[in-house]
């Protein structure tokens, strides 16, 4: 099967049912999706699939094949960080960072479709993501914060 | 994999020591044997080393730091090498915030031992007094004239040196840090919002296979009958290793392991009578072993013959959940007879010692390296899938990996023990408590645990503190602040309903019995900076305070909640912290907030339910950790002064949530909390 991630087109040989996460992973060596349950319940392992933020551990395979995949190595463009991996990075909204990549990519989801999110539906967007070191209040932060400026950018 | 000779080898600069350093602060234990404890190599680099993990708490950031600022080097020059047996000093593993201060301060007075080195060899150079020189970024210079320079690497140039750190070495002052007491962002960012940054789940050595282990379904099962022949016909399965009950399967790929070792087909026997969660609290008394004293003082027993009143209560937290985010995750790879294992364990030399003595290798033999931890809180203490991985990986004659699922995590990591607090005050009208008898119940088998924070802080001249630990099917352990948070809940909920009986104010009931300046000062700072006075007014929401003590520093929680039957929200919390000296305010926030986060969850709803050795909840869908819609606005205080040493600020913020919490909860409802999780008994 022909996988599209982060740009580039890879061939993967693996039953279809296997899930998205397992040949990101393994398939791929893109570890910078995290498996935090397997279940869906925790957001650790959320891709983009055409934009959209999924749990890629409950996808799949067959079912990504001919979507555009984006994971968290494929965010910064040319050296240059993503405008909300910057506030992450500036509000230091992390601690063990096991769930940053997930929370990163539920984050541009969020802003991709709706860039001037309010308290509400920020949170709304995130509780799929679980950060157990408890650091959302910088998550909040972060999330504003990076919609401040992708205005901006827009704005230039 | 660097060795330690390779390292040595490119070394011009060696600065060696024990580990720890205890300063001011007391030790609790030896030093540790002398180690490297830090490098220059010829590029004018500094290497450090220390048996230390990073699991979130921004230990690698905060040592980088203290090292750039001692020795007057640019951040990128500093690397720093943690939780790798043979390359760094001995270590007990990252578990007291303190042991951190303690190997913090060493990795110090080594970065300044190696200045002082320096400004030796360029006053050699220069043929001029050392005080006249001094060093920025990399170089020496003479005062006052900082175009006359020689750079470290050049003073470096051949030279060989191995220097013990000189018990006199002083360390900079606050005022002249550069990087050090600001906010920064942390200097592993960059890996960590690019998903660069490398977990033990992450780790992928050449060969690699992945085992999974037949796991049992309750707490002492046993397997009677086993037909393995179900797991043989799975694509990529290479090969079942079966020792007595211990059956592990070793396939190509991880779902595939998964998948044979669902097709294993076993009749368990299962242990009879084991108890259920709805036998707790009262499951605790009755297993309880030897009761011990803890201190007594006075007579509590004519302390409450002269109380004006007497107050009884008793208190019950149920067993939570550690849930790191990252599951227990090793990989084991063979070499001869030596063996290399990556274990996201925050203390890798207990790993090191544990697989010695199971597998009956000499310590020697085995390196044990902890890569990035995905969050550890007191579980992962244990040698489980390491020693796992290392059987697997002997029997496949390759590599191999073991990663918990997150219900093997579930039921195989280590809960916070349950506990039962009964209490019995005697106070005056005006508020003075004159007599104090606790005794508390946790389970478990380690007495530390529970101890930890069973004294109060108040100044009650009658005091009678005991505890004893009692038995859980469960596989009880460490948890941020150990037994400590538990403690405090029980005591400043009782605290809570003394003020209540009284009609007193419960911030000024606390006050006059506080003896403690650093307690009182953080109390009246929250309470100040809360606006405590006006919010008693609002009868919209409830308001709640609970203070406490713990790693050597005090802290203070007010905390506003919202009721509306089932619907509790916790809207906003007010903390206050005196750790002593800051060294990074940011990182204290940080971890002040993470543990007011994750104290709420045991306060709301965290709970392990079992049934018979079962556990009924092994799923974050159903066992429910705070999540960001319940998380309030959180405002931190700092009230330490920066003349007092630096003590713990990690574990301190979740002591007193989950009282001030229930205490908010009664000033809402009227409803007395005195068992935890709330949310199940509102409404
Ligand atoms: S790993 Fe996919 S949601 Fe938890
Ligand atoms: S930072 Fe550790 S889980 Fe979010």
């Amino acid at each position: 099967m022909e996988l599209l991630v982060n740009g580039k087109s890879y061939e993967v040989d693996v039953d279809e049912e296997t899930t998205l996460l397992a040949v990101l992973r393994h398939d791929l060596g893109l570890t910078g999706t995290k498996y935090g349950c397997g279940d869906g319940d925790c957001g650790a392992c959320t891709v983009l699939i055409d934009g959209e933020a999924k749990n890629s551990c409950i996808t799949p395979l067959d079912s990504a094949v001919g979507c555009e995949i984006t994971t968290i190595e494929g965010l910064a463009k040319g050296g240059d960080l993503h405008p909300v991996q910057e506030a992450f990075v500036e509000h230091t909204a992390f601690q063990c960072a096991f769930c940053t990549p997930g929370f990163i990519m539920s984050t541009v989801a969020l802003l991709s479709r709706n860039p001037q999110p309010d308290d509400r539906q920020i949170r709304a967007a995130l509780t799929g993501n679980i950060c157990r070191c408890g650091t959302y209040v910088r998550i909040l932060q972060a999330a504003k914060a990076a919609a401040e400026r992708l205005a901006q950018k827009g704005g230039e | 994999m660097t060795t330690i000779s390779e390292l040595h080898e490119d070394a011009a600069l060696v600065v060696t020591g024990p580990p720890q350093w205890a300063g001011e602060l007391e030790l609790r234990e030896a030093p540790g044997p002398e180690a490297t404890l830090l490098m220059m190599d010829r590029q004018g680099g500094a290497i450090a080393f220390s048996g230390k993990v990073e699991y979130g708490q921004g230990i690698r950031s905060g040592f980088s730091l203290a090292i750039a600022d001692e020795l007057d080097l640019p951040l990128d020059s500093v690397r720093l090498i943690l939780g790798d047996t043979d390359l760094v000093p001995w270590d007990r593993g990252t578990v007291g915030s303190v042991s951190t201060m303690t190997v913090g301060i060493q990795l110090r007075r080594a970065a300044a031992t190696a200045r002082g080195a320096l400004v030796t060899l360029a006053a050699e150079h220069w043929a001029v007094d050392e005080a006249s020189l001094a060093t920025s970024e990399g170089h020496v210079f003479i005062s006052g004239e900082p175009s006359r320079r020689v750079s470290y690497a050049e003073l470096l140039q051949g030279k060989d040196l191995r220097l013990p750190i000189p018990e006199d070495t002083t360390t900079k002052r606050a005022e002249d840090f550069v990087f050090m007491g600001k906010d920064a962002p942390r200097t592993d960012a960059l890996d960590r919002v690019t998903g660069q940054a490398k977990y033990s789940q992450d780790i992928v050595v050449d060969g690699m296979l992945h085992g999974k282990v037949l796991r049992a379904p309750s707490y002492g099962a046993r397997p009677q009958q086993i037909d393995t022949a179900g797991a043989e016909r799975v694509p990529g399965f290479v090969m079942l290793v079966r020792d007595g009950d211990f059956v592990g399967v070793v396939c190509e790929r991880e779902d595939a392991a998964e998948q044979a070792v669902d097709a294993i087909r076993v009749r368990w026997q299962e242990e009879q009578n084991l108890p259920s969660d709805s036998d707790f609290p009262a499951a605790l008394k009755e297993k309880a072993k030897e009761m011990i004293v803890l201190r007594e003082e006075g007579s509590p027993a004519e302390g409450f013959a002269q109380a004006d009143h007497v107050l009884e209560g008793s208190y019950f937290v149920p067993h939570v959940a550690n849930v790191p985010m990252e599951t227990s995750t090793a990989v084991a790879s063979w070499d001869g007879g030596n063996l290399t294992v990556w274990s996201g364990d925050r203390a890798p030399f207990v790993v090191r010692d544990e697989l010695a003595q199971a597998l009956d290798m000499s310590q020697d033999q085995i390196r044990v390296i902890a890569p990035e931890v995905g969050g550890s809180f007191g579980t992962k203490g244990t040698v489980g899938v390491a020693q796992e991985a290392a059987v697997l990986a002997k029997a496949a004659g390759r590599p191999v990996r073991v990663a918990h699922s997150r219900s093997e995590e579930f039921m195989w990591g280590t809960v916070r023990p349950a506990a039962l607090f009964e209490i019995r005050s005697g106070f005056n009208a005006d508020g003075q408590i004159v007599a104090w008898e606790y005794t508390a119940y946790h389970t478990g088998d380690r007495p530390q645990r529970g101890q930890r924070g069973a004294d109060t802080p108040y100044n009650t001249p009658n005091v009678r503190i005991s505890v004893a630990d009692s038995a859980s099917p469960l596989r009880t352990g460490s948890y941020r602040s150990l037994g400590c948070a538990a403690n405090h809940f029980a005591r400043e909920i009782h605290i809570d309903e003394i003020a209540a009986t009284l009609n007193m104010d419960p911030v000024e009931l606390r006050l006059m019995n506080l003896t403690h300046p650093r307690l009182s000062r953080v109390l009246r700072q929250t309470a100040d900076r809360f606006d405590w006075e006006s919010r008693r007014n609002d009868s919209s929401v409830g308001i709640g305070v609970a203070i406490g003590y713990d790693a050597g520093s005090f802290v203070a929680e007010c905390v506003e909640v919202a009721v509306r039957r089932r619907n509790l929200r916790v809207q906003r919390v007010v903390a206050g912290i005196d750790c002593g000296l800051v060294v990074n305010p940011e990182g204290v926030r940080n971890q002040m907030e993470g543990s007011i986060v994750m104290g709420m969850g045991t306060a709301l709803r965290e709970i392990v339910e079992f049934d018979s050795g079962r556990l009924l909840n092994p799923a974050l869908s159903r066992y429910r950790v705070p999540r960001i819609n319940d998380t309030p606005e959180i405002e931190i205080v700092m009230s330490g002064d920066s003349t007092t040493p630096s003590t713990g600020a990690g574990e301190p913020g979740i002591v007193p949530i989950a009282a001030a919490i229930g205490n908010a909860v009664y000033a809402a409802t009227k409803t007395r909390i005195r068992d935890l999780p709330i949310v199940p008994r509102l409404g």
